[in-house]
């Protein structure tokens, strides 16, 4: 991370975003336009290569994408429904081969068949209708239908409240005393939602205490994991309670700029968060009853695709205008965050449950759950289930409860689920029953609640497919930085590859090898999550998979 | 006990202390050695970034206790910390690692550039790699190499992506030219917008090939091949910063030039003169004899016969028209033992004052101004404070350009986000980068030197306890600055007043305020009063004599510092002795064994005066090109010329030898020893890398000759026994001893023990109290005189490439990247007369015109024009006048008043040239 390049686009700030800025050069037909970023260079006293190279790091405007029409969800959601080749067969009906690029997921996993064009993303049975939404992308988009539902007591979904509801409670809270609410919030227990699981609370007093002048609230809204799509239901259905928890936090913190970063494959998510984020800034300066006054300004900021910055430091970087690529820690972003100054950089669904703490009282809040684990956790079920759809689940309902109850079990006969991400757990059927909804049992059965993506893998599906796929969306993804994970999975995706394509077996040991130095060697939670559900596979589906590798070494022959 | 515990980790279990902050990397190098850790994307002088993981170590934060893998470099030691650096998992996480790049790495090492000096390979031998045994797949070995730039090359396919090169390029240099695009697998270093070096902005600083572990960047002279093994050590002359420089030899050839990473004034960086611009040593045109001329030729002679010709000549001269019609002109270029050497000729066997320096074109007024308000007239602090100083000031200085190392180190500061001040009529790089650039119209540094006092009284900002403390005259400078007409200088500047009040304010209020001032403060002809009024302004905001605040001006030439403190100035002896005093005149005639001169000589502009009235008959100069670099070239080749008898001892051809009776070959600062004395009065040690071309000898040993054929009794050239005679006369050289001075040299004054000093004036200043001296802002006469008749003010600057008269830039590749002068205009201006870009323009002064090429920028205001004058055909200094700094006698290049047209039949005349 260029402290130089960081410090100067920290003059500017959030008001002449570099990121933004950077993104504007981006032509969608010509590419990028390395006159209008040589200028932009020369204002911002940076160099060309970091405007170019920063551009060049996301999908959406990297050169190779100038004049790409339409996208075509690769994500593992659509990959495992099997639906987009038929897709992409449509989509070359109205497109030259080169206008339609590819994009990791779209959110649309509970019907598939996902695609987007022009700012709109369509699933299900939108492809049937590609004319009238090429020729009125505008109107022709209508949103996506999908099942919601909670088990135990809601705080995000059945219960939640209106807009209206949530300023009025945001009014309250900025006249009562910051302590007490931090108090509140440390009673709470709250963890974050977007895999770590790391205390709110702690977070939020680690900025508080910083005496520097300047400090910010980031959300991660950058919900990259395919078949994780909570975050967009939040976003686009309950803005006002990640608004209101952004807003909550920096009121505490004393941070008076929050950014909203969203990743740009929920084109819908973006305008509705706006629009939802001006009636909160409208609440700003706000007078105290004691004379204070508080300031706060919400910026909602467009990603550009990339999936690394789903990581905090990535995510920073990306907001600075930098390329997005994994920082060594320390510092941490509490202490040295956005622009340098301390951040929260917290989840979009950990800030939603701020509401619940703010106005039910922290007691409330960990009476439900676990123990380590309180609240509720959003659940997104793929399309293999009878009712896919976004579930709320009290932290410690039993897993099955969920898919079997509110999922309602599935279609089709399916081997695995893999929860959690691209980096979860690929948890075998017979296995859900001795999970719970909580970061502890996931953890200690070997696998990662993370995001709480559920995604299923039918029984046809060939898991060396599905492990490839793997490799290649982090060889996609992979930022490129540490070396593990830049070479490795480029290599773990064409052992792979011969290993189906070419029936060239994998040397077993050179493939633990691989695992073990990404695991170990790897910067980053990408390089370094990937084995887990790459052992998971070798471990409760060795019959499948060992024809692919050498065979296992013995006592004899080691 | 207990402080031990708290302090303590554990390496493959040794207790060793650690320091607070510092990395598993650190802190187990610190223990053990530099390689007790293996890296690839870790270097000295870059910060910690994580990416190779081949630094990877096991850490249990208890005996026996779980041990987790960190990558030692950004993981904090902690108190207790058990950590295992070459424990089997970690020696195979680094062989897999390893065997990784080179899935994507050439196996050409044999052919390979670096063999033998490459990181990647110690790294590779030392895990042991014997296979790799991924099948072939995905790779970049096709990239293409660029060969497009003189001095740069890179050879991609090389690349591990370690970014080393782009983090020097961003950390050490601040020229942001290199980046990567694409990400993952695909990630690739670019230049710019994925452009050539040669296209791309780079400055050439060769901080990345440096840096570079393999040979995916490196430059034409291969500087990481290993063929050069004889490796000495020496000292820049390319400008007063002083770098440290690295030099390859092999078989008595120069073959590359790297920066020593230990080295305090630069760190492994330097520029691309330093690095790069070292072919001129044995250029074909380098003087390679003596030559006398004879019927008016130069002819090849002996040394013989020219030190008998001119031991005659000279004794002839002085014996008719006394020692007073002969002058000398000593050189910064040289070393101090040289410049100790010429004046001692001159003083004490010729028996004149009549010497004199190229300082008295650039920083005399340094040296009378600092010397008047506290007492000593060099830099107060040392470079490396900028870490300490809140707010920097640089005014009539372009560092990026002339002190690029130092200029880079500000920079880092600046866009670190530190404040800086730039008072400079251009937007020089710097400039750009400042929160405060005060644009003022070339000539009136006083006036807005003037309004920033003002405003820090008028703010109550004066730090009163100091001035109180350390300071007189006070009470008197304050009414006199309180009575200003700011209005009037608000005018006459062309400053916002509040822009100045701004700067001044975040001058006064910085804990600790540092300035550097260079050639836009000094040469002028109230020079020597604006380096008064910058001292005025550390004085009055009690910037003295601590870490991160003084008055540091930045030298021009390598040894100007030197060339001064040895007493090149006809006022004063070496060690800064007044010569018209009874007693130093007593102690100098003791200590040269001769009677010394007791009256004031002749600096060079009064030595051209006297030149022309003939009452001066001789000149040796001594490594300078007076008619190019001197003002108003008519003027001085005619005064040269009208000597009886013109002495050039130089290392190639220039202007000035032309005209010369008596050219003598000296040696290049590659070919001898001795000191030069940086602008932080660092004495360091430059060391004899290859023997002198041809019959050259060094400067200071013809200077020896000649004393002794003229019958003086002087030991051989050294810079050992040079130094121990220097020791004895100069006080702040007290300790300084050639043996001693080491790899960092040492800062004066030097006492006899052997300390050093980093900071001047800590306490009391050299000449008690420092005196507050007011002197109001007057107009130059040059303004006043032509304003009328030519609108346009010309000023002069440098570009990075070249080095002053271009002499020995000139015969390098430096050639190749910027090829002549040009001249700067405002788009405006250059509308008005018609000009457009690359046109010929004619400028004329009251003095003669010169044809220059338009370079139309915003870089310089309306009305102002600027000009380089690195390359002599153009003759700019015919248009430059002879106005002087009132005191030092400086030359005022800064502000010449001309008028411009549109040059007619440019071509036609040129073709008539040839």
């Amino acid at each position: 991370m260029s402290k130089n390049v960081r410090n100067l686009s920290a003059r500017k700030g959030l008001e002449d975003n570099l990121f933004e800025r950077i993104a504007e050069t981006f032509d969608e037909n010509t590419g990028l336009d390395t006159q209008a970023q040589s200028e932009l260079a020369d204002q911002f006293l940076v160099g060309n290569a970091n405007v170019f190279g920063a551009a060049s790091f996301y999908d959406f405007l990297k050169p190779e994408n100038a004049g790409k029409k339409a996208f075509a969800c690769t994500g593992s959601a659509c990959l495992l429904a099997g639906t987009q080749d038929a897709v992409r067969e449509k989509l070359g009906e109205h497109f030259k081969p080169s206008q339609i690029g590819d994009v990791y997921c779209l959110g649309r996993c509970h019907e598939n068949s996902a695609f987007h064009i022009q700012d709109h993303n369509h699933s299900g049975a939108d492809i049937n209708r590609l004319t009238d939404i090429i020729d009125n992308p505008a109107t022709a988009s209508v949103p996506d239908r999908y099942n919601v539902g909670a088990v135990g007591p809601a705080l995000l979904t059945t219960n939640a409240p209106n807009e209206q509801q949530a300023l009025e409670a945001l009014v309250a809270v900025l006249d009562s005393s910051r302590d007490t609410l931090m108090e509140e919030m440390q009673v709470s227990g709250l963890r974050g939602r977007g895999g770590a699981g790391f205390p709110t609370a702690i977070k939020l007093a680690a900025v508080r205490n910083e005496t520097n002048d300047t400090k910010y609230i980031v959300c991660n809204a950058d919900e990259g994991d395919p078949g994780a799509f909570s975050d967009r239901y939040l976003l686009e259905q309950r803005p006002h309670l990640v608004l209101f928890g952004m807003a909550m936090a920096g009121f505490l913190t004393g941070a008076r700029e929050g950014v909203v970063y969203i990743r740009a494959e929920y084109p819908e998510a973006i305008t509705i968060t706006e629009k939802c984020a001006e009636a909160f800034n409208a609440l700003f300066p706000f007078q105290r009853s004691d004379g204070e006054t508080v300031q706060y300004k919400l910026y909602v900021m467009k990603a550009r695709g990339a999936y690394i910055c789903g990581e905090e430091t990535a995510l920073l970087s990306s907001i600075e205008g930098l390329r997005p690529e994994v920082r060594t820690r320390p510092p941490f972003p509490v202490q040295s965050g956005l622009y340098g100054k301390p951040t929260v950089v917290s989840n979009v669904e950990t800030l939603a449950n701020l509401y619940a703490i703010a106005t039910g009282g922290g007691a409330a809040f960990k009476a439900i759950g676990t123990g380590k684990s309180s609240g509720t956790k959003l659940l997104s079920l793929d399309s293999h289930f009878a009712n896919p759809g976004i579930y709320e689940a009290a932290m410690g309902t039993p897993l099955d409860e969920v898919l079997y109850g509110l999922g309602g079990g599935f279609r089709k006969p399916v081997k695995a689920l893999h929860i959690g991400g691209p980096l979860g757990g690929l948890v075998p059927l017979h296995k859900t029953k001795d999970l719970t909804v909580d970061f502890e049992s996931f953890a200690s059965n070997g696998f990662l609640l993370g995001h709480a993506s559920v995604l299923s893998i039918p029984e046809a599906f060939p898991l060396v497919e599905y492990l490839e796929h793997l490799f290649a969306f982090t060889a996609h993804e992979s930022c490129g930085k540490c070396f593990p994970c830049r070479i490795g999975s480029v290599r773990g995706k064409e052992l792979l590859e011969g290993a189906r394509k070419q029936q060239r077996r994998i040397d077993r040991e050179l493939f633990a090898d691989l695992l073990e130095t990404l695991e170990k060697g790897s910067l980053c939670a990408l390089g370094g999550g990937l084995p887990l559900p790459v052992k998971n596979a070798m471990k409760y589906f060795d019959e499948e998979l060992k024809a692919f590798f050498t065979p296992q070494a013995t006592a004899h022959n080691v | 006990m207990s402080s031990l515990t708290t302090t303590i980790a554990y390496v493959n279990d040794m207790p060793c202390a650690f320091e607070p902050g510092e990395s598993i990397l650190q802190f187990t190098r610190r223990h053990f050695d530099e390689t007790a850790i293996p890296t690839l994307c870790d270097a000295p002088n870059l910060e910690a970034y994580g990416s190779c993981r081949v630094c990877s170590v096991e850490v249990a934060l208890e005996k026996d206790g779980p041990r987790r893998t960190k990558a030692s470099c950004h993981t904090q030691v902690e108190a207790g910390m058990f950590i295992y650096t070459e424990s089997p998992a970690i020696q195979k996480l680094r062989k897999n690692i390893i065997e990784l790049v080179l899935t994507d790495h050439p196996l050409d090492c044999l052919t390979c550039e670096v063999n033998g000096n490459c990181e990647l390979q110690d790294v590779a031998a030392r895990v042991g790699i014997r296979k790799v045994r991924y099948p072939a797949g995905e790779n970049h070995l096709d990239r293409e190499k660029d060969l497009s730039h003189p001095y740069m090359t890179s050879d991609l396919s090389k690349c591990i992506l370690c970014y080393r090169c782009v983090r020097a390029c961003d950390e050490v240099q601040g020229q942001l030219v290199l980046s990567v695009m694409g990400r993952g697998f695909d990630s690739k270093i670019i230049k710019g917008f994925d452009q050539s070096f040669f296209d791309s902005d780079c400055v050439s600083c060769g901080a990345c090939a440096q840096a570079c572990p393999t040979s995916a960047i490196s430059d034409i002279y291969q500087s990481k091949a290993e063929v050069g093994q004889d490796k000495v050590r020496s000292i820049c002359t390319y400008c007063g910063v002083g770098c440290n420089l690295e030099v390859s030899v092999k078989n008595g050839e120069i073959l590359s030039i790297q920066a020593p990473w230990e080295a305090e004034v630069n760190k492994g960086h330097t520029c691309l003169k330093g690095r790069y611009a070292f072919s001129f040593y044995n250029h074909p045109e380098r003087l390679r004899y003596p030559m006398i001329r004879k019927n008016g030729e130069l002819e090849r002679v002996t040394w013989d016969e020219v030190y008998d010709y001119l031991a005659e000549k000279i004794s002839a001269v002085r014996k008719e028209n006394g020692p007073d019609a002969i002058g000398g002109i000593s050189s910064s270029r040289c070393t101090n033992e040289e410049n100790y050497l010429m004046q001692k000729f001159i003083r004490a066997v010729v028996g004149t004052n009549n010497i004199d320096g190229c300082a008295r074109v650039c920083h005399s007024p340094t040296a009378i101004g600092m010397q008047r308000t506290f007492g000593t007239g060099a830099a107060t602090n040392s470079v490396a404070d900028l870490q300490f100083t809140e707010c920097m000031m640089v005014i009539g200085a372009n560092p990026t350009d002339a002190h690029p190392v130092t200029g880079a180190k500000i920079k880092q500061q600046a866009m670190k986000g530190k404040t800086l001040i730039v008072i400079d009529p251009r937007k020089t790089e710097l400039a750009r980068y400042a929160q405060h650039h005060l644009q003022l119209r070339p000539g009136t540094n006083m006036a807005v030197l003037d309004m920033m006092l003002y405003y820090i009284i008028k703010e109550g900002l004066d730090h009163k306890d100091f001035i109180e403390a350390r300071t007189e005259g006070y009470e008197e400078f304050r009414t006199s600055i309180l009575n200003l007409n700011i209005g009037e200088l608000e005018q006459v500047s062309g400053v916002p007043r509040e822009q100045v009040r701004a700067a001044a304010i975040a001058y006064a209020k910085a804990g600790a305020a540092m300035s550097f001032h260079g050639l836009g403060v000094t040469e002028h002809s109230q020079g020597t009063f604006t380096v008064m009024q910058i001292a005025n302004l550390a004085m009055i905001t009690g910037n003295i004599g601590r870490p991160g605040c003084g008055v540091n001006p930045l030298r021009g030439q390598n040894n100007v510092q030197g060339m001064a403190d040895m007493g090149v100035q006809p006022y004063q002896s070496a060690g800064y002795f007044d010569v018209t005093n009874p007693e130093v005149i007593h102690k100098f005639s003791e200590f040269y064994g001769v009677q010394v001169p007791t009256e004031i000589g002749l600096t060079i502009p009064q030595m051209y005066d006297a030149a022309l009235e003939g009452k001066l008959k001789i000149m040796w100069i001594m490594g300078e090109d007076l008619v190019q670099s001197d003002p108003n070239t008519n003027k001085v080749v005619k005064a040269l010329k009208s000597l009886d008898l013109l002495i050039v001892q130089e290392i190639f051809m220039t202007e000035t030898a032309k005209i010369a009776d008596v050219v003598l070959p000296g040696a290049s600062f590659l070919e001898k020893e001795g000191t030069f004395t940086n602008g932080e009065r660092r004495i360091q040690r430059v060391n004899q890398v290859v023997k002198p071309v041809g019959e050259s000898k060094a400067d200071g040993q013809i200077i020896v000759d000649i004393m002794n054929r003229m019958g003086y009794k002087q030991a051989p050239y050294s810079a050992k026994t040079m130094l121990e005679e220097i020791a004895l006369i100069v006080p702040f050289f007290a300790g300084v001893k050639w043996d001693e001075l080491g790899e960092q040299g040492k800062q004066w004054p030097v006492n006899a023990d052997g300390t050093d000093t980093k900071i001047l004036h800590v306490g009391t200043f050299k000449r008690g109290k420092g005196k507050f001296h007011f002197k109001e802002f007057k107009e130059t006469r040059e303004i006043t005189d032509h304003q009328k008749d030519f609108p346009y003010i010309l000023t002069t600057n440098r570009v990075l490439e070249h080095y002053n008269a271009g002499t020995m830039t000139r015969r390098t590749p430096n050639v190749e990247l910027v090829t002549e002068d040009l001249l700067l205009i405002h788009p405006e201006d250059a509308a008005k007369h018609n000009i457009v870009q690359g046109d010929w323009v004619c400028i004329e002064s009251a003095r003669g015109k010169v044809d220059i090429k338009a370079h139309l920028t915003e870089e310089v205001k309306p009305g102002i024009l600027s000009t380089t004058f690195h390359f002599p055909e153009l003759m700019v200094n015919i248009v430059t006048s002879d106005v002087h700094d009132s005191e030092a006698k400086c030359p005022e290049f800064k502000v010449v008043s001309v008028r411009i047209r549109k040059a007619r039949r440019v071509e036609e005349r040129n073709k008539l040239k040839v």
